[in-house]
């Protein structure tokens, strides 16, 4: 029977790719500005700062912050199951009930944010209790799309964890692999949450001492891990090092170091851009991680290509469409804040 | 066949109605509810019905809170279990509707932004200002419905696109427009079903009753333009598919039933309560409207996604993920071959991928109630003619070895007693059991294939006689093997069955 055939992308390869890249970097600056915040505003009740009104403004950004992670975080889910969709859902299907779990428990941290943000706007207090909650779920989501994306490297372990189980009961056992590189991640998080917290704290003093504190400590700690994950990668480092992504990353540490000279100066615009490149460079770099692991048994470039232009540059229209009118209705909202001061 | 199965004890078929059903009831309310605040803003600003802008505020509040939080992240989930029910699907949605998905995620951003502002705006914008982030809202989240139903509708009738592989063709498929207007209407009504329900909290006034016979008129428009589309959309989809429907699937059959009555009770109730008694509308009726509104939306779904068995893309690939286009390769060279995932059972490996995404072993759809008290004959010979039963199952494409060892498998699984003993039946009860179990999978008495009028005037031996030779009967019969005492009663149930035709 002559049916149209599935197995294609639907445009070049290196055009996904550079989508993919992009726009799970803007993923994880709206994530690491919630998890990093969140850290930071417990933080702050240790130290019993809750009437610092930056924490406050903060707590009340974190629902929009989550909205934003959970808004950016579905395109690059889309571009990647388009290239990989035979490993991550292999993956996915062996660890089921866990994979699922995340949305549960993705609303559980939604809501808990949201009660946060309006006990702190009703009573001027926030609820330690709620955000707990939140850091809780925001840790589990992140270990298991470390555990689930790590596994979808190593097909032969899914084969055999799936022999030994069909239930989606499975954890990928293979925790050197990824807990370095989440542990890297997470203080990642707390590195751009410090920024964030510098950034809008800039005009209190004791705030940006505390974005400071977590920005620079953050930093610091993420290139300890994030060194200690390299030399995981050991048996592929080699190659690694014959790829562009060894260049991209050395940039991305000078960028990170650079955007911490920038925001010691108080030029956040130009430290922020340091830091997104930064993050840019070593989204690029773990998808060439990726791509090592999978050498061998699936490259993807195999893929036959068949663009569907017509329908990719409406996409593109509605991109543009979608940043002017976002960007009309943020000026709104700015163009209220300075009327109201 | 190249992905593992997921065997979860649950059943696909719930699993993905929780989150479907949920997803679909609250995503339609976020557009529905979308027009019904701005509508209802601008005309409370003109006429300076400072009552009414209050009540919006309120009401946005928990839009905002079940909009963004929930539907926004069981829309997710929706990606998350689908991937996981039916991979190879997914895959194929993915890989042909992509820039379709990537353009709704950009009206999603803009739907999500508006959201917020529109909520944070109370108050802090200019009301014309506001009103435009409220159309703005409106329109995205409209248009979303627009590119999803594109796919959603595809799944059931992808048209020429079965023939060209074009996007647009398998987007603009035969029931898109249809499908648009009646989940415009659908979302009309949601919105007006909710507000209803947060219009209630105020206490008996003018102001209450105004807004309730506003607010109702929106859920009787909504009720209006669904039902008259849901009449096209039948309408729309090829005879061959609701022909089947009517004749031998059940599920859709009743669910669209239900639909039907669940629609006709919410007119009534919206008429009754919303329009006559709206003063006094009670919470727990405008509760019970919801509760009806996500019971319509539930029926109208389960309809949706079993009328187009055995497909999960009509005349693509086979509900058990099985591709159409490969069911030479799996009937030749066998279906254990495909299977990419393999547990060293291929008796459990063959079932799984053949049977478990519809049918659980003692749960949803549950196949050991109804071979418990068989015997392996009788199995291995349903499973090889799957798709002559009733329910429209996808035919079985592995070799007879195979059919033979998914036969094995459930055989081992069952309850091996005499079927009497099993039920704890005998006379007329255990021939009533028998012809079910036995007979009723494809002969529906009353219904579609009743053979009950070749009984009359038949004595036990030409029963006996014709269950002998019940394998050569018809394609895909089995033989008979039932015991004797079984036997004995079925024979006795037929010829009962017979004098009542004769009657």
């Amino acid at each position: 029977m002559n049916l149209p055939d599935y197995e294609f992308l639907s445009a070049p390869l290196w055009l996904i790719t550079v989508l993919h890249v992009l726009t799970l970097t803007l993923h994880f600056v709206a994530m690491n500005f919630l998890f990093g915040g969140v850290i930071i505003t417990l933080y702050a009740a240790v130290r019993r700062r809750w009437d610092d009104p930056t924490l406050k403004k903060f707590v009340r950004l974190f629902p929009s912050a989550m909205a934003a992670t959970v808004t950016l975080g579905v395109a690059p889910l889309l571009f990647l199951q388009m290239v990989y969709p035979k490993q991550m859902y292999a993956a996915a299907i062996v660890s089921g009930w866990f994979w699922l779990l995340i949305i549960a428990v993705a609303i559980v941290v939604y809501y808990a944010l949201y009660r946060c943000a309006f006990k702190a706007e009703r009573t001027g207090r926030i609820s330690k209790v709620a955000l707990g909650l939140a850091l809780l779920g925001l840790l589990y989501i992140s270990l298991t799309y470390s555990s689930v994306f790590s596994m979808a490297e190593r097909p032969a372990q899914i084969h055999s964890l799936y022999a030994q189980d069909q239930s989606g009961w499975m954890w990928n056992p293979a925790a050197g692999d990824y807990v370095l590189r989440w542990l890297h991640m997470m203080l990642g998080a707390i590195t751009v949450g410090g920024f964030f917290v510098g950034m809008i704290g800039r005009d209190e003093p004791a705030a940006f001492a505390l974005g400071k504190q977590f920005f620079v400590g953050g930093m610091v700690l993420a290139m300890v891990a994030g060194m200690a994950y390299l030399l995981t990668l050991l048996p592929y480092l080699e190659a690694f090092m014959h790829t562009a992504a060894i260049w991209g990353l050395t940039v991305g540490v000078l960028l990170s170091l650079g955007s911490l000279h920038f925001f010691f100066k108080r030029r956040f615009c130009e430290s922020g851009t340091m830091l997104f490149v930064s993050m840019l460079t070593m989204v690029y770099a773990r998808h060439t991680v990726r791509l090592l692991k999978l050498a061998g048994r699936f490259d993807p470039t195999s893929w036959r290509v068949a663009p569907q232009w017509s329908v990719f540059i409406l996409f593109l229209i509605c991109f543009v469409v979608m940043l002017a009118v976002v960007g009309y209705m943020l000026r709104l909202v700015f163009g209220a804040k300075r009327s109201a001061s | 066949m190249i992905y593992p199965f997921w065997d979860e004890p649950v059943g696909y078929g719930i699993l993905m109605a929780v989150i479907a059903v949920l997803h679909v009831f609250v995503s339609h309310f976020a557009i529905g509810g979308g027009l019904y605040l701005v509508v209802t803003e601008r005309r409370a600003t003109k006429a300076g019905d400072q009552a009414t802008l209050e009540f919006l505020q309120r009401l946005s509040r928990f839009f905002v809170l079940i909009t963004l939080v929930f539907g926004a992240l069981s829309g997710v989930g929706i990606w998350f279990v689908i991937g996981l029910l039916n991979p190879a699907a997914t895959e194929a949605l993915i890989h042909n509707f992509v820039w379709g998905w990537a353009i709704e995620w950009t009206f999603f951003v803009v739907e999500i932004t508006a959201a917020i502002v529109y909520y944070y705006g109370w108050n802090k914008l200019a009301a014309r200002e506001h009103q435009i982030v409220g159309w703005i809202y409106f329109i995205f989240a409209w248009l979303s419905l627009v590119i999803i139903n594109g796919i959603i509708t595809f799944m059931l009738t992808p048209g020429r696109w079965l023939q060209t592989g074009n996007f647009w063709d398998g987007f603009f498929n035969p029931t898109y427009w249809p499908s648009l207007v009646m989940r415009t209407g659908v979302s009309l009504m949601l919105a007006g079903l909710y507000a209803l329900l947060v219009a209630t909290r105020y206490p008996a006034s003018d102001f209450k009753a105004r807004t309730v016979r506003y607010t109702t008129t929106w859920g009787v428009v909504g009720l209006a333009v669904t039902a008259l589309s849901q009449w096209w959309y039948w309408n729309a989809i090829p005879a061959a598919i609701t022909t089947k429907a009517v004749q031998i699937m059940a599920t859709p059959m009743h669910a669209m039933q239900y639909s039907i009555w669940l629609a006709a009770i919410i007119g009534v109730l919206l008429v009754v309560f919303g329009w006559l008694g709206a003063r006094r509308l009670p919470t727990a009726v405008a509760a019970i409207l919801m509760v009806l509104g996500l019971a319509w939306f539930g029926a109208f779904e389960s309809f949706r996604e079993s009328v187009r068995k055995p497909y999960i893309i009509t005349g693509y690939i086979y509900g058990n993920g099985a591709e159409l286009a490969k069911a030479g390769a799996y009937t030749n060279g066998g279906f254990l071959g495909q299977i990419q995932y393999t547990t060293g059972d291929e008796g459990a490996d063959l079932f799984r991928h053949s049977c478990r995404s519809c049918h659980t072993l003692t749960g949803y759809k549950a196949l050991k109630p109804a071979f418990d008290g068989t015997d392996r004959a009788f199995i291995g010979a349903i499973v090889r003619s799957t798709n002559l039963l009733k329910g429209n199952m996808p035919p079985f494409l592995g070799t007879a070895a195979e059919a033979d060892k998914i036969a094995d498998y459930l055989y081992q699984q069952i309850d091996k007693r005499p079927l009497g003993e099993v039920y704890g039946l005998q006379g007329e009860g255990l021939g009533r059991k028998a012809y079910d179990i036995r007979c009723g999978t494809c002969h529906i008495l009353g219904g579609v294939s009743d053979k009950s009028k070749s009984f009359a005037g038949q004595g036990p031996d030409e029963l006996n006689a014709m269950l002998d030779m019940s394998a050569d009967l018809g394609k895909g019969m089995p033989a008979y093997t039932g015991s004797g005492a079984e036997r004995a009663a079925l024979v006795a149930f037929l010829q009962e069955l017979g004098k009542q035709v004769k009657k």
